[in-house]
C-alpha cells in the first residue's frame, strides 16, 4: 500500500476517576479516507475524538498524528486538524464573522483571507445574510453551520467530526455528505463519529464499531457484510452490540403503560 | 475603549513573551473577551439576552459614582498615611468582593474549552490571557472607584502624591490577584468536582456575611472625629498588612521621608507585587489550568449525595402543614429538592439571612447595652419582625438560576391555571429554608423572654408568611431558577424594599401596640392574618398568576 498512515493509535486507554471508558484501542488511519466511527451511547466515541483533538490530555497509550507525537507536538498537530463538536458551543454575543475572524487569527491566517473564506463558506450554507447578526439569536442548525465553517477555515488535512449533522435540515445534510466525499477525494481524511447508521453506511470507506471502550468491528461495509450477511449497517450494529430483542423491549414498553 | 485598554499591554510585550505566550494570540483573546464583556448588561459571566454596546463604559460611570461616597468619607482624614491606608483597604475589599462574586464563575468556566482547546494555542497563552482579563477588569474597577479619591488627594497632598497613589493602585491590583489565585489553588487542593463547587459556594456566603459584619462593626462604630485626626501607629505587624506597604510608599514620596520604616514599606510595595505577578504567571496559572482540566473531567464521576430527606418525617410534616391541594404537591417537592442543590439560590438567600441576623445583633452591642433591661422590654418583637425582610429576598432568590431550558416542561403540562405551581414553589422554599431557621431563633427567644412569648412568635411567623406569599405573587412570575440575576433589578426592587420596610414597621408596631393594650389583645391578630393568608392563597394568587402573566415573564425555549 502506498497510502500513508496519518493517525496511529496504540493501546489507548482512558479513565474518568476510577471508571475506565476506553479499554485499549488500536487503530491505523490512512490518508484520504472517510472513517465512520460508530457505537452505542457511552461507548467512548466522543472521548476518543476529544483525545485526538487535544481536548483531553491525560490518557494512556500512544497516539501519533502526521507522524508526530500527540503529547509532545500538540501545537503542530492542531494546526492541521479541524474539529466539529457535537453541541455547537460558540461565543453567543459575537457575530459569525467576528467568531471566525477570531478563529482565523488564532490559526495565524491573514484577516482578509479569513474574511473571504468565511463569506464563501457561509454562502454555501445560505447564511451570508446572517454573517453580522449575533449568534445568540441563531437556531441549533444555524449554529452547527457556523461551527462547520469555522472548523474548515484553515483547510485542515484531517477533520474530526462528532455528530456533525445534529440539528441540520435535510438539504444541509445532503450538502455536508457531498462535501465530505469531495474533501476525501482531495486527499483529506475525515474521522466521522455518529449514530446515524444510514449516513455512515453511505459515505464511509471504513467503519469502526466500538462498544464499551473496545473496537468490535473494523473494515469497509462490504468487508463486514461478507462475514455476516446483515442487510444493512443498522442490523449489523444491533447484532454486534448485543441488542437483538428490540421487539420484546418495545412490547415491554407498551405493557408498562397498561399496568 | 477596548483599543485603549489593549494598548496598555504593548510596553509589556517582552514580559508576555518571556512568560511563554504568543503575543498576537494573547491580544486577540483579550480583545475577544473584552468585546463580549462590552455587550453584556452588567459585570461579566452573565448571559444576558439583551444586546448592548458599551456596557463597560456604563459600568465605569456607576463605579465612579460609587467612588464619590468613599471619597466623602476620606475627605476629613488629615494624615496622608491614614488616607491612603483607608483608600487601599477599601480597594482591596472591593476587589475581593468582585473576585468572589464575579470571577469565581469565570475562572471555573470550562465551557469555552471546546472552542479554544482544538486551536493551536499554547496553554500559557490562554492562562495568561485569562489572568490579564481579570487584571484589566480589576484595574479598571479600581481606577474608576478611585478617580474621586485621586482628585481629593491632589487637593490635599499635591499632584506628585496623587500620581504615586495611582501607581500603587496598580501594584495593589497585582497583589490582590495573586492572593486570589493562591486562595483558589488552596481550595482546589481540598476537593474536586461538585464538592469543590459546594465548598466555594459556602466560602462565598461566608465572605459575604463577613464583609457585612466588618462593615457594621468596623465603620459604624468608629467615631468620625477620631478618624479625622487619626494617625495609624506602626507596629512590627504593620509591615505585614498590604495596604500599609502602598500607603507607606505614597507617604514617603509625598512628605519626602526616607527613614528605615518607609524604606521597608517602599521595598515591600515594589518587590512583593512584582514577584507576585511573576509567580502567578510562571507557576500558579499552569497548575491552576491543569487543576481546571481535572475539575471538568472529575465532574463526570463525582457523585452527588441524594438526600433521603424527601421521605423524612420533617418533610412530610411541613408538607402536611403547608400544602392542602393536590396540584401543589409536585411543585412543592420539586422546589424542596432543588433549593438544596441550586447554588445560586443558596448564594443569594443565605447571605441575606445572615444580614438580617447582623442587623439584629448590632444594636445589642452598642454602648448602652444592658441585658436585664432588654429582657424586660419587648425588643423581641423587633427581632421577629426584622425577619420580614425575607419577604423580598426569598421570592427573588427563587428566580435566579441556569435552568432556562427546562421551562417548556411547565407549559406543556395540561393545567388550566399556573397558580398551583407558584403556590407550591414558594411554600417549599419557605418551609425548607426559613422555617427551621425561625424555629431555632424562636427557641432562643423563648428561653430569653419566657414561654409567654410563644403566641407572639407564631403571630409574627404568620405575618412573615403572609408577606412573603404576597411579594412572591406580585413579582414577575418567572419559573424557579430560570432567570438571569440582572434581569429583575432596578428601581422597582428599591420601591419594593421600601414598601416592605413600611409594612414590616406597621405590622410590628400594630403587634406592639396590641401587646400593651391588654394581655391577650395580640391574639386578635390570628384571625386577621389567617383570613388574609386565605385571601392571598385562594383568591389573589389566581388573579395575579395567570398563564398570560406567566407567558410574559418566561421564554419557552
Amino acid at each position: 500500500m502506498n497510502q500513508q498512515t496519518i493517525v496511529e493509535i496504540r493501546h489507548l486507554e482512558k479513565y474518568y476517576g476510577q471508571k475506565q471508558v476506553l479499554h485499549g484501542i488500536d487503530l491505523d488511519i490512512t490518508a484520504g479516507q472517510i472513517i465512520g466511527y460508530i457505537g452505542p451511547n457511552g461507548a467512548g466515541k466522543s472521548t476518543t475524538v476529544k483525545i485526538l483533538c487535544g481536548l483531553i490530555s491525560d490518557f494512556l497509550g500512544d497516539i501519533s498524528i502526521f507522524g508526530k507525537d500527540l503529547r509532545t507536538e500538540t501545537l503542530e498537530i492542531k494546526k492541521q486538524v479541524g474539529y466539529i463538536p457535537e453541541n455547537a458551543v460558540l461565543y453567543e454575543s459575537l457575530t459569525p464573522m467576528e467568531f471566525m475572524l477570531f478563529i482565523g487569527e488564532m490559526r495565524g491566517l491573514e484577516t482578509e483571507i479569513t474574511r473571504s473564506k468565511a463569506e464563501a463558506l457561509m454562502n454555501i450554507f445560505e447564511m451570508k445574510s446572517n454573517l453580522n447578526q449575533r449568534i445568540a439569536t441563531f437556531s441549533k442548525g444555524m449554529r452547527q453551520k457556523v461551527m462547520i465553517c469555522s472548523a474548515l477555515l484553515h483547510n485542515p488535512d484531517l477533520i474530526f467530526m462528532d455528530e456533525p449533522l445534529s440539528g441540520l435540515d435535510a438539504n444541509s445534510v445532503i450538502m455536508v455528505k457531498e462535501m465530505l466525499i469531495h474533501l476525501a477525494r482531495e486527499g483529506k481524511t475525515i474521522f466521522y463519529s455518529s449514530h446515524l447508521m444510514d449516513v455512515v453506511e453511505k459515505i464511509s470507506d471504513r467503519i469502526i464499531l466500538i462498544d464499551q471502550g473496545k473496537v468490535i468491528a473494523d473494515g469497509s461495509f462490504e468487508d463486514l457484510n461478507k462475514l455476516s450477511n446483515d442487510e444493512n449497517l443498522e442490523k449489523m450494529f444491533t447484532r454486534l452490540t448485543g441488542n437483538t430483542n428490540h421487539g420484546e423491549k418495545a412490547e415491554a414498553f407498551i405493557n408498562a403503560f397498561e399496568k | 475603549m477596548i483599543k485603549f485598554l489593549l494598548s496598555l499591554f504593548k510596553p509589556f510585550r517582552w514580559f508576555i513573551e518571556k512568560m511563554g505566550a504568543d503575543y498576537n494570540q494573547f491580544i486577540r483573546i483579550l480583545e475577544l473577551k473584552l468585546t463580549m464583556d462590552n455587550r453584556k448588561m452588567k459585570g461579566i459571566g452573565n448571559n444576558s439576552k439583551k444586546e448592548t454596546e458599551n456596557a463597560l463604559m456604563k459600568q465605569s460611570f456607576s463605579q465612579i459614582f460609587f467612588g464619590v461616597f468613599f471619597a466623602m468619607f476620606l475627605i476629613i482624614v488629615k494624615s496622608p498615611f491614614t488616607y491612603y491606608y483607608f483608600a487601599h483597604t477599601f480597594l482591596m475589599v472591593m476587589m475581593a468582593m468582585m473576585i468572589i462574586s464575579e470571577f469565581t464563575s469565570i475562572l471555573f468556566d470550562t465551557s469555552e474549552n471546546v472552542i479554544i482547546q482544538p486551536l493551536p494555542i499554547k496553554g500559557n497563552t490562554i492562562s495568561l490571557a485569562r489572568n490579564a482579563h481579570v487584571l484589566l477588569y480589576l484595574s479598571l474597577m479600581s481606577f474608576n472607584l478611585s478617580v474621586v479619591s485621586i482628585v481629593v488627594a491632589i487637593i490635599k497632598f499635591g499632584v506628585v502624591s496623587a500620581l504615586v497613589f495611582g501607581f500603587t493602585i496598580v501594584m495593589n491590583v497585582l497583589f490582590t490577584l495573586l492572593l486570589a489565585n493562591m486562595l483558589y489553588l488552596f481550595i482546589m487542593q481540598l476537593a474536586s468536582g461538585e464538592k469543590l463547587k459546594n465548598i466555594l459556594m459556602y466560602f462565598q456566603i461566608f465572605i459575604a456575611i463577613g464583609f457585612m459584619l466588618f462593615y457594621q462593626f468596623g465603620f459604624n462604630m468608629v467615631d468620625k472625629t477620631q478618624i479625622r485626626d487619626m494617625i495609624l501607629p506602626v507596629y512590627w505587624y504593620t509591615y505585614l498588612v498590604p495596604p500599609a506597604f502602598f500607603s507607606g510608599l505614597v507617604e514617603s514620596l509625598t512628605s519626602s521621608i526616607f527613614d528605615r520604616q518607609h524604606l521597608i514599606f517602599i521595598a515591600e510595595a515594589l518587590v512583593i507585587p512584582t514577584v507576585a505577578i511573576y509567580l502567578t504567571g510562571k507557576y500558579l496559572t499552569p497548575v491552576f489550568n491543569r487543576k481546571l482540566m481535572d475539575l471538568e473531567q472529575g465532574d463526570r464521576v463525582s457523585k452527588i449525595k441524594v438526600e433521603t430527606a424527601r421521605k423524612s418525617l420533617w418533610y412530610r410534616m411541613l408538607l402536611g402543614i403547608f400544602v392542602h391541594r393536590k396540584e401543589e404537591v409536585a411543585p412543592f417537592k420539586l422546589v424542596w429538592i432543588m433549593t438544596g442543590r441550586e447554588r445560586s439560590f443558596m448564594q443569594t438567600f443565605l447571605p441575606s439571612l445572615g444580614y438580617i441576623l447582623i442587623m439584629i445583633a448590632v444594636p445589642f452591642f452598642r454602648k448602652s447595652f444592658d441585658i436585664n433591661e432588654i429582657i424586660h422590654s419587648d425588643r423581641y418583637i423587633l427581632i421577629l419582625y426584622a425577619f420580614m425582610f425575607i419577604g423580598t429576598t426569598l421570592p427573588t432568590s427563587l428566580l435566579y438560576g441556569n435552568n432556562q431550558h427546562a421551562v417548556w416542561l411547565f407549559k406543556t403540562l395540561p393545567l388550566t391555571s399556573p397558580a398551583g405551581y407558584f403556590k407550591g414553589f414558594i411554600k417549599a422554599a419557605f418551609a425548607r429554608f426559613f422555617v427551621p431557621f425561625y424555629l431555632v431563633l424562636s427557641v432562643v427567644i423563648c428561653v430569653a423572654w419566657g414561654y409567654k412569648v410563644i403566641p407572639d412568635v407564631l403571630i409574627a411567623l404568620m405575618a412573615i408568611y403572609l408577606i412573603t406569599m404576597l411579594f412572591y405573587y406580585i413579582q414577575n412570575p418567572g419559573f424557579p431558577f430560570t432567570q438571569d440575576k440582572i434581569a429583575t433589578q432596578g428601581g422597582a426592587a428599591f420601591i419594593k424594599v421600601m414598601g416592605l420596610i413600611a409594612i414590616a414597621a406597621a405590622l410590628g408596631f400594630l403587634h406592639y401596640f396590641l401587646l400593651h393594650w391588654f394581655s391577650f389583645a395580640a391574639l386578635l391578630l390570628i384571625p386577621v392574618y389567617l383570613s388574609a393568608i386565605y385571601y392571598v392563597n385562594r383568591v389573589l394568587v389566581y388573579k395575579k398568576i395567570t398563564w398570560e402573566a406567566v407567558d410574559k415573564a418566561n421564554t419557552y425555549s
